[in-house]
Parts: structure tokens; C-alpha cells; sequence
């Protein structure tokens, strides 16, 4: 007798692994599991403010004309200090708070010498000094700060990712938005909320219980069983994550070993996986479950497997070499990791074939495939093409590059990856800088600084996370979905300047006429 | 962590608040006329420093700057890419004064009052601790004075915001801090907040330095305690139970107007007939772009779309659903001029709401640190006691008024330009705009 049993994501911390397991020993009908008081444990990412090492620029630089100061200050002393003397010491008391009142409640000019020393670095750009004093203050934003990044990651998102490294948290501002209308790569891109649905009916806003778990590997939509009531069919091996994201290796820096503890360390804390080439790993010596190493197909062709610790791998070469070999390890789950290029639909169906279930997509750290076209559009086609196959949901996408703020794990997600891989954002929060054009993985090396360490680097990392995580939670939760894993490939929950723009304005004269 | 009390607040002698007003008031004012360079910082591409100065020499002189930019930003789309193609006129003052700029609020002849503000915006919702009671009060006289209305957002309405009672809207939202009977019987427009452009889906958040024990009183918190309005109303998962909360206002307060705020998702369109059908008034849109005393940078910038792009396309939907005429249709969420209302009513509004400009015509830099320790350094986005002192309500409603006369003047302007002797012609009329790609 063959049964077809759908099957049943549970929650809590089992897995689909455990449920086929124990499904096939016991030859019964698999059950929803509910989870007991004492097995559900919330998933929470640990913060800890954590200082700076290699500080970025500071944002303003203050100028004060010290002339300009002291002629204040004795135009203010004779004006309010010679009546108040006559009215005493209270008077006098009066006078000095008047004469030495500060235009700035930051402290800029709160040190020893007041503004003829001031402290640009904890000026917060509210200008009340040079509105109130415009001949002699000036508060300039620091030209060092904008030379940070390159044409793709822009200087704002580098002091973003560090203000979440520094304190976990999402970043919150007052006044609405600053910067431009839309723009081209996920620019272009809002996302979608409901006005009345929430996620769920629990807690305040419905967000506290939002899954981020996702599961990369094999997910065949049935199962079938023979006459003895054992799987006959492909079954399901996932790795349950509870981020949507992994990393990918370091890139080269002056502190490649370093950066490799600090990868491995973090992923521990955060129950997530890091890439790295195996090599890496075998120097460390330390084979665990949240490494993952990288093989090349000629070693997977010779019958290299990483120990029996490791739960991912994946082989890296072009789709026509992975496809003559077989994905198959025991419980190892493994991966195909292969460039991103345009119209790539066909050689992953060819993948899926050869019974590849996760493909890595690999673009340059800008987004983009090797064909040109940013991810955005790459993901969108391809996330369709593979629904056209009839095939996507037994596959698992995992996109690296062109991610560089949180949003832009969402909006990967919506056009069509089960998870991206993280890259340079990983360097940004441990403090690492690099020049010029930061397009080309192996074409320049991260500075690192001088003091890291890796508990010091692990909580960076750690934080970053944690505020990705809580910024998808915000978005997820005014979309009014309850797991990241129903984000995937949501087209119909995304909104594109071009097509929003198209509606609104297609019957205006001028419109689509271009500059 | 330390708990703060009223007495960790120090109030100024009047020496210094004579000080710091007169440094504050003088130094907009030496900007105002662009005889100085503007601050080296100030300004982004939705508000440059010259839409920003603009403003401040609008709130000074009651007319349009000469030497200033003062139509639109550099934001690269949106507005900032619309233009209208105006005629060279020559229209005497008198004559200028006919063209009628008056908004009709109540058009569903279902009872209710009969209100037509004589300027085509109003007053859009800063909540009682976001911002300081002076301002509040320096809102509402302003708008007492023009025939208009300004929201009190969330948290109700202090007891000296009695006197200017005809024009509040005081807002049921998600948190129902501070809704009482006294207050909805009170005001002629009540405003049910869905969702807010700015943080669209959030729900919002009253930092616990800003629950000051008047603040708390008045929400019925306890003072110095972080208050969060859950996401969205609890209550209501349909159109059926939205119109259940308008039904029981409309039952305390037979005459008032309803209006309906909600940000601007994918279907907006479908929200704004359901609102009508649950016995709105005013549908009100709160684009993305929109400003907030704080809120997730991840949410200004991604959640919902812009203002721009969901007028055009509730209007449409309004009109093929008939019941365009039954409704109004009111846009907020980055409209920062006199020309992009112009552009908004010709998109599809009936009117707009302003908030972030009058904040600006009374010194914002639009710095962003609202949220940030005791709040605003200007004394607008804070309940601090010493902050709360760089404005008083005379020069603060004088400097409203004069905006609201520049604004209205440029309006006039625009319509004598497309030969039209009403705004309520201009609505939809996307005809006379002129998409200029690249130039935003």
C-alpha cells in the first residue's frame, strides 16, 4: 500500500528531519506535533551595546569663530552683569546662567572652554547653534564621512549597519523620510501592509510571535511509502534555521583568521550556518554543525565528505560539472553554489534533475548577475521560471549579494530566495573599511582594526543581526504575515516604482518621455 | 535605568527664555531672505535648505520669497518631477481674491455639518506629549482663525484646547488613549487613524521622557512610561466592524464629520470605497513619505507607497465606483508646498493636510531628533519645560498665519495660471501637469 501524506511544518524545535524519523520507525501517520510548555523556547538574538574600535567619521564638523565668541560673551557680560550686580548674588547667579547658556543640549559646547573648544563629535546636526549664532558657527557635514563606501554602498548605509553593530537595536529617527523619491535596485521597491490584519492575535502588536525559521534542503510535496509502510520516495532532509540568512566566507582582509573566528563563533550564538572554503575549516580544526564548507566539485568527484558534525556543504563550480554529480551524502544536506547569471532557470531545472535541491546563486557584491541585470529582476524571473517548471517549492534558493540593509533581505525574499547569504555588511559591522570600487569579490581587502577581537566582534555581529531580524519582524508584521517563509517569492506583496509610476502618471504629458 | 520625575525637569529663568528667543527669532529670520548662505547641513532632496528657508520666510513676511525656491525639492521623482504648464497672466489683487480655494469636507448629504474650510487643507494629528501644549494651542488658534481644522492626534486634547473646540479634530486611534465623550462631543470632525504613512503598520510609540504627568493624566497612564498604540485596532478585522466604530461615534456625536486615516498599500483603492460604505466622510491618505516624532528608519523608507502614486489611483477607483461626489478625498504624507497640494488636487484630492510645514515655518531643520534625549532643541517636538519655553503662542500663530496667507496666495496663483476659478476644478485635472523625468 502506498501512502501520500502531506506534510506538516511543526513548530517548536523539532524539525521535519526528527518527523520523518520518527514517522518511519513507527510506521505511522504523521501527526501535527504540538510543542509542550517545556520544549517551546523563543528565539531571541543576545544584544550588548558594544563600542567602538575604528570609529567611522564622525557626521559634522563644528566651526566656531573664536572672535566672534568673545565678542558675544563681553557684549553679553556687560549687558546683563552690571545690573545684576546691584540686585546680589542671586542677580549675579542669573546673569553668569544667562551669559553662559549654550545653544546645544548635546553637549557640543558643555566642555572645559564651552564652544571656544567644541566637541563635533557629539553634534546630531540640529543647527540651533548656527541659526542663533549664524555669523560666527558653523556646523558642515564631515567630507571624510561621504568618501565612505562606493557607487553601490553609500555612506548612510555604512553608518546605519554601524549603529546597529554598536547597539542592536533598529534604528528609530523622528521627522519622515530624507532621501530620494525611488531609485534604481531595491530603491525602486516599497512593500506592502494591511490596514486591518495582524499577524497574530497575540501580544500588542501581533509581531511577538512572528516565525523567521526557514528550511533549506529538500522538501518533496509528498511522500511515498511502500507496502511495508517505509519511504520509498526522495525524503525530506531541511536544515531549520531561525534567520533567513547565513554567511558567506570572509572576504580577504589583514585579518583573515580573525574574521574566520568571529564568522564562527557568531553563527554558533545565532543558530545559523557560515561558509567557508573547507581548507579554512580543516586549518581550524573545528568541525561543528554551524560550519558549513565550500568543496570543489574535483574533490566532491574524488569522495571528499566533511565529517559527520557538519550539517551543510556546498559544492561550488559551473551547473554542467555539479550535474554529473551526485548531491547525495547521508544526512549532510548540500548545496550547489554557482554564479548568477541571467536566464540561469534551465540549468537549475537541469539541477533539479540530478537531484540538486539547494542552489546557491552567487552575484558580484553589487547585485549583480553576471549578465548584467541587477537581482532584483534576476530573482523575480527566476522565482517565476521555476514556478513554471512545477519545481520551486522542492528547491531552496540562497541568493549572496547586493545585501547591504536590512530591507534588502526582505525584498530578495519577496522577489524569490528562501534566504540570502551576507557579505560585506558582516565587515562593515565589525568596523572594516575598504577604497574604491568594492564591486569584485578578491579585488581589494577589508581593513580591519588593529584592536578587534573575536568577543568583541562576535557581539557586533550579533547585534547587526539582531536588528535585521527585528527590522524584518516590522515589516513582516505590517504585512500581516506570521513567517518569513510565506514572504518568499510574494510578488503580489511588493510594489514597484515602475509599475506604480505606470498607473499613476501614464496619462500625464511628458511621462515615459525620459530626460 | 534611570526613572524619570517632573523633578529631573529645570525650568529657565526669564532671562534665558528672553535670550534664546530672541537669538532663535533673530537668526530665522536672517535666513529667511537668503541674504546668507544657508547652514552647510541643511536639508536632504525631499526638503532642500531652500524649501526649508522658503518656508521660514514664508511664516515671516505672509508672501512668496523672491530669491528662494520655494515650488519644489530635489527628491529625483514624485512630485518633484511634476510641473504645471501656467499661462503668463496679469490678474489684479481683487481679482485674485475671487478664485475660490474653499473645500467642501461633507458631501455625502446624510446629515452631518455642512463644513467648508475656506483654504483647501487643514491641520494634520501631533498628539499631546509628541509635541508641547503651546504648540497645540498655537495650531488650533491659527486654524480657529482661518475657518480650518487641525488634528490633535492620538491621546485627546488638554482642557485649554476648549477654547478653540471649533476647530479640532480630535483622533480615535489604535491606543483609544485619551477618547472620551466629552471630547468627541465637543469637536466638529473626528478622525478614526488606521494606520500612519510614516510608520504605516507599527502601530506608534510615546517615549517615556514625553509622558509627562499631564500627558499621562490626560492618556490615563501612569506618568514617565512608555505608551505604545498597538497595530491596528484591535477590534476590527472588516469593513463591518469599522463601521461599527463609526456608528458609535456618530452616535455620540450625531453632527460630526468622520474621517478615515490610512496609509497607502496595494489596496487603497479597495480600503477608501470600504470607508465610504462604513459611513466616512473624509477618506484620508497618509502617503509613506509623511512625517512622525519617531519611527524605524526601515519603515519611512520601504512600507507603503508614496502619496503621489495612490491618489490617481483612489480617485479613479472612486470615480468608477460612482460614488466620486459622495466622498472626500484628502492627501497628506510629503506634501510640503502650495504646489504640491496644486499637484495632489490635480492627481485626484480634494484637499490636503500639512504638518511637517508648519513645523518648519516655526524653525524645524528638519534634523530628525525629534525622539532624541528631551526632544526637539526648538522647543516644537517636546514636552521638556525648558524647551517648551524658545516658543510662545502669539509669535508662533503669527508666523502660521503668515504661511497659511503665502500659501493660499500661491494656490490663487496657480489656478489664475490654468484659468480656473476654483480649486474644486482642479481636481483630477492631470491634464495640465507635465511629467518632466530627470529634472526632480
Amino acid at each position: 500500500m502506498v501512502l501520500l501524506i502531506r506534510l506538516h511544518y511543526v513548530v517548536g524545535k523539532s524539525t521535519l528531519i526528527d518527523h520523518a524519523r520518527s514517522s518511519t520507525s513507527s510506521s505511522q501517520k504523521l501527526q501535527h506535533k504540538r510543542p509542550s510548555d517545556t520544549d517551546y523556547v523563543r528565539y531571541s538574538i543576545h544584544t550588548n551595546g558594544m563600542s567602538d574600535r575604528h570609529p567611522l567619521p564622525r557626521r559634522f564638523n563644528v566651526k566656531v569663530g573664536k572672535f566672534g565668541l568673545a565678542k558675544l560673551l563681553l557684549k553679553e557680560t556687560l549687558q546683563y552683569l552690571p545690573r545684576a550686580i546691584l540686585r546680589g548674588s542671586s542677580g549675579v547667579r542669573e546673569a553668569l546662567e544667562v551669559i553662559t547658556a549654550r545653544p546645544c543640549v548635546y553637549g557640543v559646547f558643555s566642555g572645559p572652554l564651552g564652544g571656544f573648544s567644541p566637541r563635533p563629535d557629539l553634534c546630531v546636526g540640529c543647527l540651533r547653534c548656527t541659526i542663533q549664532h549664524p555669523k560666527f558657527v558653523r556646523v558642515l557635514p564631515n567630507p571624510e564621512r561621504s568618501l565612505l563606501g562606493d557607487s553601490f554602498l553609500s555612506f548612510q548605509q555604512i553608518g546605519t549597519i554601524d549603529e546597529e553593530a554598536a547597539s542592536g537595536h533598529v534604528p528609530v529617527r523622528g521627522q519622515g523620510f530624507r532621501g530620494r523619491f525611488g531609485g534604481p535596485g531595491w530603491d525602486g521597491m516599497w512593500t506592502d501592509m494591511s490596514e486591518i490584519v495582524r499577524p497574530t492575535r497575540d501580544g500588542i502588536h501581533g509581531r511577538e510571535f512572528i516565525s523567521t525559521s526557514i528550511d533549506i534542503g529538500s522538501k518533496p510535496m509528498h511522500l511515498t511509502f511502500d507496502s511495508e509502510g517505509l519511504i520509498s520516495s526522495l525524503k525530506p532532509r531541511v536544515l531549520k534555521l531561525q534567520v533567513p540568512f547565513i554567511f558567506d566566507p570572509p572576504l580577504p582582509s589583514n585579518a583573515d583568521q580573525e574574521l574566520n573566528e568571529i564568522w564562527a563563533n557568531t553563527v554558533e550564538n545565532l543558530d545559523s550556518i557560515a561558509l567557508f572554503h573547507h581548507d579554512v575549516i580543516e586549518e581550524r580544526a573545528r568541525w561543528n554543525p554551524w560550519s558549513a564548507p565550500i568543496i570543489s566539485t574535483a574533490d566532491w568527484a574524488e569522495g571528499w565528505r566533511p565529517p559527520k558534525e557538519v550539517r551543510y556543504a556546498e559544492v561550488e563550480g559551473n551547473p554542467v560539472e555539479l550535474s554529473s554529480l551526485d548531491p547525495g551524502a547521508g544526512g549532510l544536506i548540500v548545496g550547489a553554489r554557482i554564479s548568477f547569471s541571467d536566464g540561469i532557470a534551465d540549468e537549475i531545472r537541469m539541477l533539479h534533475g540530478a537531484g540538486w535541491r539547494t542552489i546557491h546563486l552567487v552575484s558580484n557584491l553589487h547585485g549583480m548577475t553576471t549578465g548584467g541585470s541587477f537581482v532584483l529582476d534576476a530573482l523575480t524571473q527566476l522565482h517565476l521560471d521555476l514556478v513554471r517548471f512545477g519545481i520551486r517549492d522542492q528547491i531552496t534558493l540562497i541568493h549572496t549579494g547586493g545585501i547591504v540593509a536590512a530591507e534588502h533581505v526582505a525584498k530578495a525574499i519577496l522577489c524569490g530566495a528562501d534566504a540570502v547569504a551576507l557579505d560585506l555588511p558582516l565587515h562593515i559591522a565589525a568596523q572594516g573599511r575598504a577604497e574604491g570600487d568594492l564591486s569584485t569579490r578578491g579585488t581589494f581587502a577589508m581593513s580591519m582594526p588593529n584592536a578587534m577581537d573575536t568577543e568583541w566582534g562576535v557581539q557586533r555581529l550579533l547585534n547587526m543581526c539582531a536588528a535585521w531580524r527585528d527590522q524584518l519582524l516590522e515589516l513582516l508584521g505590517a504585512m500581516g504575515l506570521r513567517e518569513v517563509r510565506r514572504l518568499r517569492g510574494e510578488h503580489g506583496r511588493r510594489m514597484l516604482q515602475s509599475d506604480l509610476e505606470e498607473d499613476a502618471f501614464k496619462d500625464i504629458p511628458g511621462f515615459g518621455e525620459g530626460a | 535605568m534611570h526613572n524619570l520625575s517632573a523633578s529631573d525637569f529645570v525650568q529657565p529663568s526669564p532671562m534665558v527664555i528672553e535670550k534664546v528667543r530672541h537669538l532663535l527669532r533673530d537668526g530665522f529670520n536672517t535666513r529667511a531672505f537668503g541674504h546668507i548662505q544657508p547652514p552647510e547641513a541643511l536639508g536632504d532632496p525631499r526638503w532642500t535648505e531652500e524649501l526649508i528657508l522658503s518656508t521660514w520666510s514664508m511664516a515671516e513676511t505672509g508672501d512668496l520669497p523672491e530669491k528662494i525656491e520655494y515650488c519644489k525639492g530635489r527628491s529625483g521623482g514624485g512630485f518633484d518631477c511634476l510641473d504645471f504648464e501656467l499661462n503668463e497672466i496679469s490678474i489684479s489683487e481683487a481679482d485674485l481674491e475671487q478664485i475660490d480655494t474653499s473645500l467642501l469636507l461633507n458631501r455625502r448629504g446624510e446629515g452631518g455639518a455642512n463644513l467648508k474650510p475656506p483654504i483647501p487643507w487643514y491641520g494634520g494629528g501631533m498628539s499631546f506629549g509628541s509635541v508641547s501644549e503651546v504648540l497645540m494651542r498655537s495650531r488650533m488658534a491659527n486654524s480657529l482663525k482661518w475657518g480650518t481644522y487641525t488634528s490633535t492626534g492620538e491621546g485627546g486634547f488638554p482642557s485649554s484646547l476648549f477654547d478653540y473646540q471649533d476647530a479640532i479634530i480630535t483622533q480615535v486611534a489604535t491606543g483609544l488613549f485619551g477618547v472620551e465623550e466629552k471630547t468627541l462631543q465637543a469637536v466638529p470632525i473626528i478622525e478614526f487613524k488606521y494606520a500612519q504613512g510614516a510608520k504605516p503598520g507599527l502601530g506608534g510609540h510615546l517615549l517615556s521622557a514625553k509622558t509627562t504627568e499631564e500627558v499621562a493624566e490626560m492618556r490615563g497612564a501612569v506618568p514617565f512610561v512608555s505608551l505604545f498604540s498597538p497595530f491596528p485596532f484591535h477590534s476590527v478585522y472588516s469593513v463591518e466592524d469599522h463601521m461599527k466604530h463609526i456608528d458609535w461615534v456618530k452616535t455620540i456625536n450625531p453632527n460630526a464629520l468622520i474621517s478615515v486615516k490610512v496609509s497607502t498599500p496595494h489596496d487603497v483603492d479597495m480600503v477608501a470605497v470600504g470607508s465610504y460604505y462604513a459611513g466616512a466622510h473624509i477618506i484620508h491618505l497618509d502617503g509613506s513619505y509623511g512625517g512622525t516624532g519617531a519611527a524605524p528608519e526601515i519603515a519611512k523608507k520601504n512600507i507603503a507607497m508614496p502619496i503621489e502614486l495612490a491618489i490617481p489611483k483612489v480617485h479613479s477607483y472612486l470615480v468608477s465606483e460612482g460614488i466620486r461626489d459622495q466622498v472626500t478625498l484628502i492627501a497628506s504624507g510629503g506634501i510640503r508646498t502650495a504646489d504640491d497640494m496644486a499637484k495632489a488636487i490635480a492627481l485626484g484630492a480634494d484637499g490636503c493636510v500639512l504638518g511637517t510645514t508648519e513645523l518648519v515655518a516655526l524653525g524645524c531643520t528638519r534634523c530628525s531628533n525629534c525622539e532624541r534625549g528631551r526632544g526637539c532643541t526648538y522647543g516644537l517636538t517636546t514636552t521638556d519645560p525648558e524647551l517648551s519655553e524658545w516658543i510662545d503662542q502669539q509669535w508662533a500663530m503669527q508666523r502660521l498665519d503668515n504661511l497659511y496667507t503665502a500659501l493660499q496666495r500661491r494656490i490663487r496663483l496657480i489656478l489664475a495660471g490654468l484659468n480656473l476659478d476654483s480649486v474644486a476644478e482642479l481636481r483630477g485635472r492631470t491634464d495640465l501637469l507635465r511629467y518632466n523625468e530627470g529634472r526632480g
